[in-house]
């Protein structure tokens, strides 16, 4: 535990100041307390699991408030999840990144989006190229 | 065994990533300033475009049919570490070759080494959204050949695998390879091989031992090991080492100002210093240039002005004292310059380094101001602290008319969604 601690305290705050042969290491007895130490929560680590695989996107437009999607919300989309049936996914549409349903009816897929006036996409099955990525969170402000 | 994965057209896919509106044009991301051509995709090979042509030289009948990028740094590094920690999570040693290739130690993985290549292409394909080959054998440099011939497959996955040094189609493949596309062998060394009668691969992997070594060097021996299967070279050892650093750029507009001018030497010699001590390198010599544009009428200059340090010297403050000298001697009034640039050359390593009571050296206290320089640099970024005031939008920064946005690296320039 102590030397777990020490290797993340030290990578997080390494002098910037060259070593000055005045300095020596901390000297005393280690606290109780370590023994019991609680790592705070990190939020970034509770989104963003796999840092390499995970884009964040803006939504534009108020074309899915009533999804919950408002404009300027922030999404965390990650490409290494393999979007499933009713999942909200980005899709290429047009040329463009594009917020969609990924719907499903017997064992077929089609992209859904927010004016249910517009005609459903199908799709090539859940690997079509024209899935960018499954959005796993929406983070919206409430005061901006 | 070894593979070497590569990323195609990497700056082209990187943009397309985010905008795949340029999904099947033409699209050429520039150089620096917006100079000439470094990155193309396929559609842009295709109407003969080459690399490194300049923008100005693309007949305007055709440029107006192709997208032209700036290059976007921030968004390229930032999907280079991706595809890196992808492969990373997969295999047990990654060496990182270029912004755009890495070598893989697959030794000790599984006997499967195809359905390996296949999961690894499919990664990143599928996390980072970026398109790869692959080239797997039992060298470096065969790997480096095999990715090359991965490269030229049609269809997906682009993967290319010899098991050993006696695949079928390897020894044809090198028979039709010039020499000069071995790894590490450049066009002079090439036509030294050719004066020999070695003009292709296979004639390299053919050629007695004791010849290369005597003619050419223990490398180039240990190439011609690596092309019959046994592995002796490592990722460095082809990097030629380091001779000189040149930080130079062209300003966005002509300038004459004085203060202007000096502004932007200040940033050279500031990188310069840093590329410097990160190679843990000192230059003993200093050279400055400013050059006119030479399309225009009026009086030309373009030769560098040199002087030696009085020591060897990676201080910031020392290469910036002696290059606003030299800065000095050059300027000329009324004359309008197009480019600056500071060289530094007679490089050696500074561990090492013979310090004569005669010659002199930096004191202690000047290396422990650039250690404190750099570590701010790496904790606080670039920015943080600089010689004197640097406008970051000053005239003599670099023209990019083309910039997409830094859709990974900033909050204010995330990809847009529509609903």
């Amino acid at each position: 535990m102590n030397v777990s601690r020490f290797a993340y305290a030290s990578s997080k705050n390494s002098s910037l100041l060259a070593p000055s042969p005045k300095q020596r290491g901390a000297s005393g007895f280690p606290s109780p307390a370590d023994d019991y130490l609680e790592v705070a929560l990190d939020l970034d680590r509770y989104l963003v699991p796999r840092p390499a695989s995970t884009f964040f996107m803006r939504v534009s437009g108020h074309g899915l408030v009533q999804a919950g999607f408002h404009d300027k919300d922030l999404l965390i989309v990650d490409r290494a999840l393999t979007p499933r049936a009713n999942d909200w996914v980005i899709a290429t549409i047009d040329g463009t990144l594009s917020l969609q349903r990924l719907v499903s009816q017997a064992s077929r897929f089609w992209l859904q989006g927010g004016d249910s006036r517009q005609a459903r996409i199908p799709l090539d099955g859940e690997r079509d190229h024209r899935l960018w990525g499954r959005v796993c969170y929406v983070i919206h402000a409430l005061h901006r | 065994m070894y593979a070497l994965i590569d990323c195609n057209n990497f700056f082209v896919s990187c943009e397309r990533l985010f905008d795949p509106a340029l999904e099947g044009m033409p699209v050429g991301v520039l150089s620096n300033n917006d100079g000439c051509i470094i990155a193309r995709s396929e559609e842009l090979k295709a109407l003969g475009i080459a690399m490194g042509m300049p923008m100005h030289q693309i007949p305007s009948m055709q440029r107006q049919r192709i997208v032209f990028k700036s290059s976007n740094y921030a968004l390229y590094g930032d999907l280079s570490s991706r595809v890196q920690r992808v492969l990373a999570a997969r295999v047990p040693a990654l060496e990182p070759y270029s912004i755009d290739e890495c070598f893989l130690d697959l030794r000790g993985m599984s006997n499967d080494l195809d359905a390996l290549g296949r999961e690894l292409v499919h990664a990143v394909e599928r996390e980072v959204g970026l398109p790869v080959s692959l080239g797997i054998a039992p060298t470096r440099t065969l790997a480096k050949l095999a990715n090359r011939r991965a490269k030229g497959m049609p269809g997906r996955p682009q993967l290319c695998l010899w098991p050993d040094a006696n695949a079928p189609d390897l020894s044809h493949f090198l028979r039709q390879l010039p020499v000069k596309a071995v790894w590490g062998i450049g066009s002079r060394l090439a036509l030294r091989l050719a004066s020999l009668g070695i003009d292709n691969a296979a004639a390299l992997r053919d050629a007695p031992e004791a010849l290369l070594r005597k003619r050419f060097s223990v490398v180039m021996a240990r190439t011609a090991r690596e092309l019959r299967g046994t592995p002796c070279l490592e990722a460095h050892d082809l990097d030629t080492p380091r001779r000189s650093i040149l930080c130079s750029r062209s300003f966005g507009r002509l300038l004459n100002e004085r203060d202007q001018l000096s502004d932007a030497l200040r940033h050279h010699c500031q990188r310069a210093g840093e590329k410097l001590r990160r190679d843990d390198m000192l230059a003993s010599a200093i050279g400055v240039f400013l050059r006119t544009n030479p399309h225009h009428a009026g009086p030309q200059q373009s030769h560098p002005l040199w002087t030696m340090l009085p020591f060897p010297s990676a201080d910031t403050l020392r290469l910036n004292h002696y290059a606003q000298r030299l800065l000095a001697e050059l300027w000329q009034p009324g004359i309008a310059y197009q480019k600056l640039g500071v060289m530094l050359a007679d490089l050696s390593p500074r561990r090492g380094s013979q310090t004569s009571l005669f010659e002199g050296h930096e004191p202690a206290r000047q290396e422990a101001l650039m250690q404190t320089w750099d570590a701010i640099h790496r904790r606080y970024g670039r920015h943080a602290l600089t010689l004197g005031l640097q406008c970051r939008n000053a005239a003599w920064q670099m023209n990019s008319r083309y910039h997409s946005p830094r859709y990974t690296t900033r909050w204010d320039e995330l990809p847009q969604v529509s609903t």
